[in-house]
């Protein structure tokens, strides 16, 4: 653990995006602390998932600065992956390789990345596939999983790199609802043992037992930010409101 | 360049028999390829494995054997036919421009018979079903909702079909057509330049396939807007 | 006219004598052609204007010209110039075998990046995404991830091509080779029976057709087990 607890993990500082001449992200201002659990949650296009793909520089910012553990990213990062290595992230759509067995999909990155011996990451593999419950599938081709099982597959898959922190952008939301508490207790496990973890989504009962902090988005901004009880007994902002209005109808 | 001064007149009319033999081989190609793709779709046993043959044949085999076999089959045939009915005949000339041109449209077309099969069969049924349930009739919907879409589906490879045509013209230099690769033989005899003469024939062709590659793409646009609009 | 069966057998072992020189250039030019192919795919992918840009020109010139003026440029054309007949390349191409296969490979080489270059686009944005979360590195992801999802993908096109090239390989007889169907063509010149001798060689091709056909069909299974639900 290289961080003193003082600093914060991830910390963005007047984060300014644009696609185009359309602003998707704005003056976005966030600190994240080691073992935090952050949810993120907002109506669709309001930058949710561009915020979490900034910190990964899987999309890069205009403005602002965004440090993850004490290295800031800029243009002139030489080693953008040695902060990647440090970002587990985890999508909707799973993106599991799929011409790699499952266990071959878990040991890639530890054995190209992370310079790991191949026994040593197999090793690693069957330990993270046993955590998500399928180690039993470890030969198969992801084609022959269900949805629940390869996302968990994926979540094993970026755990194996040994990350401090977790982004999740909305992995359950592709799911049948059969699956999606599979892949909710992988995560409740996952924040119980101290993982460092942003999730954007818009499971509410997730939100209120995990979270730190809920932070709400709408058109780029950060429009509330706030404890689990406070931001949905007592929403400050009628966005936030209205919102959860629509959300927690149904 | 100077080599090429009083040649341009034969490379322009070589030009010009390449512009007739595509104009002409690409009706033939559409009428077999239509042929080809109706015979697959339909429910005859005969006339489908007719069609299967067809399209098997022709993408196994060389194109120049095709050519070759209908320049020298067709002669010999039509000698004998000839002979039937007056005896003292030697030899019936067959003019090259038609076997090749039937020879490549023929090639071409069964593989424009997979496109037209495949354009006919990737019409959504369900616009069919919703031209039907707004009461037009079946001319209507064909007119209107079929042939738009299969023409959306099929102009794509329709454009490489005739990419390949025009390629394909030089092939019946080989059986003595008269068009520009015929042209670069004789300048070359002249002349002694074979590189010089040869390039300003790839240099003509290459001209045929950016305007047809380019009509292509404008007939493309045109299809998107008039789609777009209907919407 | 009648369909000789003793001429078909007598001259079939004579045209298959060129079978050698057909898989010969077959073989030779598809692997040479595949390398260069992939050449092509890294310059144009590259990102870079001075690579991918001479890339397209190239593609665009071999796919917009015939493949027989393109052996004729080579065969007839280069030995125009001195400084060709001085070159090291001269022991290859004063040989009419040297200028088939280097005129099938770029040929070929133009069409197969094509196809790979449709491969490649068809690889899932997301797929690559999550390489880059794994800290995968730009030539990693290429290697580990686009490569062999974009060569099982292109497979199919891949294919097809392969057997163009066959057909392609006929041309040769232009130059003098004497491979199948420049044997043929001898056979027809000497005996005049054009339906007996071609025929039956196109069978012959249409059998390697076959084969083709075969093969890739069990690599594509090979290589696309992960495709299948079942095994
Ligand atoms: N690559 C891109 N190019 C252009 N615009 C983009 C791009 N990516 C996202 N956007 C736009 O930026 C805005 C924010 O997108 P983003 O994906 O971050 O929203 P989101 O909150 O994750 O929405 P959802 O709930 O639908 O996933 C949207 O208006 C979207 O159209
Ligand atoms: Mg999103």
């Amino acid at each position: 653990m290289s961080t003193s607890d003082a600093q914060p993990l991830i910390q963005m500082q007047g984060v300014n995006k644009f696609f185009g001449s359309f602003q998707a992200l704005k003056n976005i201002n966030l600190e994240v602390r080691k073992g935090e659990r952050i949810v993120v949650c907002g109506p669709s296009g309001s930058g949710k998932s561009t915020m979490i793909r900034c910190i990964n520089r899987l999309e890069d910012h205009n403005d602002g600065h965004i440090i993850i553990d004490g290295k800031e990213l800029t243009d002139q990062v030489k080693d953008i992956n040695a902060v990647r290595r440090e970002v587990g992230m985890v999508f909707q759509s799973f993106n599991l390789f799929p011409h790699m067995t499952i266990v071959k999909n878990l040991m890639l990155a530890q054995q190209l990345v992370r310079k790991i011996p191949k026994a040593e990451a197999r090793e690693t593999a069957m330990h993270y596939l046993k955590r998500v419950k399928i180690p039993e599938q470890a030969e198969k081709y992801p084609i022959a999983l269900s949805g629940g099982q390869q996302q968990r597959v994926a979540i094993a898959r970026a755990l194996c790199m040994k990350p401090e922190i977790m982004l999740f952008d909305e992995p359950t939301s592709a799911l049948d609802p059969e699956m999606i508490n599979e892949v909710l207790e992988v995560m409740v496990d996952l924040a119980k043992e101290g993982m460092t973890m942003i999730c954007v989504t818009h499971e509410m009962g997730f939100a209120r037992s995990v979270a730190d902090r809920i932070i709400f988005m709408d058109e780029g901004e950060i429009v509330e930010e706030a404890a689990p009880a406070q931001f949905f007994d007592n929403p400050k902002s009628e966005r936030t409101k209205k919102f959860l209005s629509q959300i927690l109808s149904h | 360049m100077d080599v090429l001064s009083g040649w341009w007149d034969d490379y322009f009319w070589g030009a010009v028999v390449v512009g007739q033999v595509f104009i002409c081989s690409l009706g033939l190609m559409i009428i077999f390829g239509l042929f080809g793709a109706m015979a697959k779709l339909s429910n005859n046993r005969v006339a489908q494995k007719i069609a299967g043959a067809y399209t098997v044949i022709f993408r196994g085999t060389p194109e120049i054997l095709v050519i070759l076999l209908l320049y020298f089959g067709s002669a010999i045939t039509l000698t004998a036919i000839a002979q039937i009915f007056s005896p003292e005949i030697k030899f019936v000339d067959v003019p090259p421009f038609w076997a090749g041109t039937i020879a490549i449209s023929i090639i071409v077309g069964s593989y424009a018979t997979e496109t037209f099969r495949g354009a006919f069969l990737g019409v959504n049924p369900g616009s069919i079903e919703a031209a039907r349930a707004l009461g037009m009739s079946d001319l209507q919907t064909f007119i209107y909702v079929r042939i738009p879409e299969m023409w959306r589906l099929a102009l794509p490879p329709f454009g490489n079909h005739m990419l390949s045509l025009i390629k394909d013209t030089a092939l019946i230099s080989i059986i003595g057509l008269n068009e520009t690769m015929f042209v670069a033989k004789q300048a070359i005899t002249v002349t002694g330049k074979p590189f010089t003469m040869y390039i300003v024939v790839g240099a003509i062709y290459l001209g045929f396939s950016t305007i047809i590659t380019l009509a292509v793409m404008g007939i493309e646009k045109f299809g998107e807007r008039t789609t777009v609009g209907a919407k | 006219m009648s369909f000789d069966l003793n001429l078909i057998a007598e001259s079939l072992p004579m045209m298959l004598m060129g079978i050698g020189i057909t898989f010969k250039l077959l073989i030779i030019s598809g692997f040479l052609g595949l390398t260069l192919a992939i050449f092509l795919l890294l310059m144009r992918i590259s990102g870079r204007w001075y690579l991918s840009f001479p890339a397209q020109v190239y593609i665009y010139v071999f796919r917009g010209t015939p493949i027989l003026v393109q052996i004729f440029i080579i065969y007839y054309g280069l030995p125009q110039f001195e400084t060709v007949r001085d070159s090291i390349f001269w022991p290859i191409l004063r040989e009419p075998m040297g200028c088939a296969i280097l005129a099938l490979t770029l040929n070929t080489g133009a069409y197969v990046s094509e196809i790979l270059r449709g491969g490649v686009l068809g690889v899932s944005k997301g797929i690559l995404e999550a390489g880059s979360a794994l800290g995968m590195s730009v030539r990693q992801k290429f290697i580990y991830l686009t490569a062999p999802i974009a060569a099982r993908l292109a497979l199919p096109a891949y294919s097809n091509d392969v057997i163009s090239l066959l057909k392609s390989t006929a041309l040769a007889s232009t130059i003098t080779i004497a491979d199948m169907t420049g044997i043929a063509r001898t056979i027809v010149a000497d005996t005049y029976a054009p339906y007996e001798i071609f025929i039956s060689l196109a069978i012959v091709y249409m059998i390697f057709t076959f084969g083709i056909q075969k093969l890739f069909g069990v690599i594509e299974r090979y290589l696309g087990r992960y495709t299948q639900r079942e095994g």
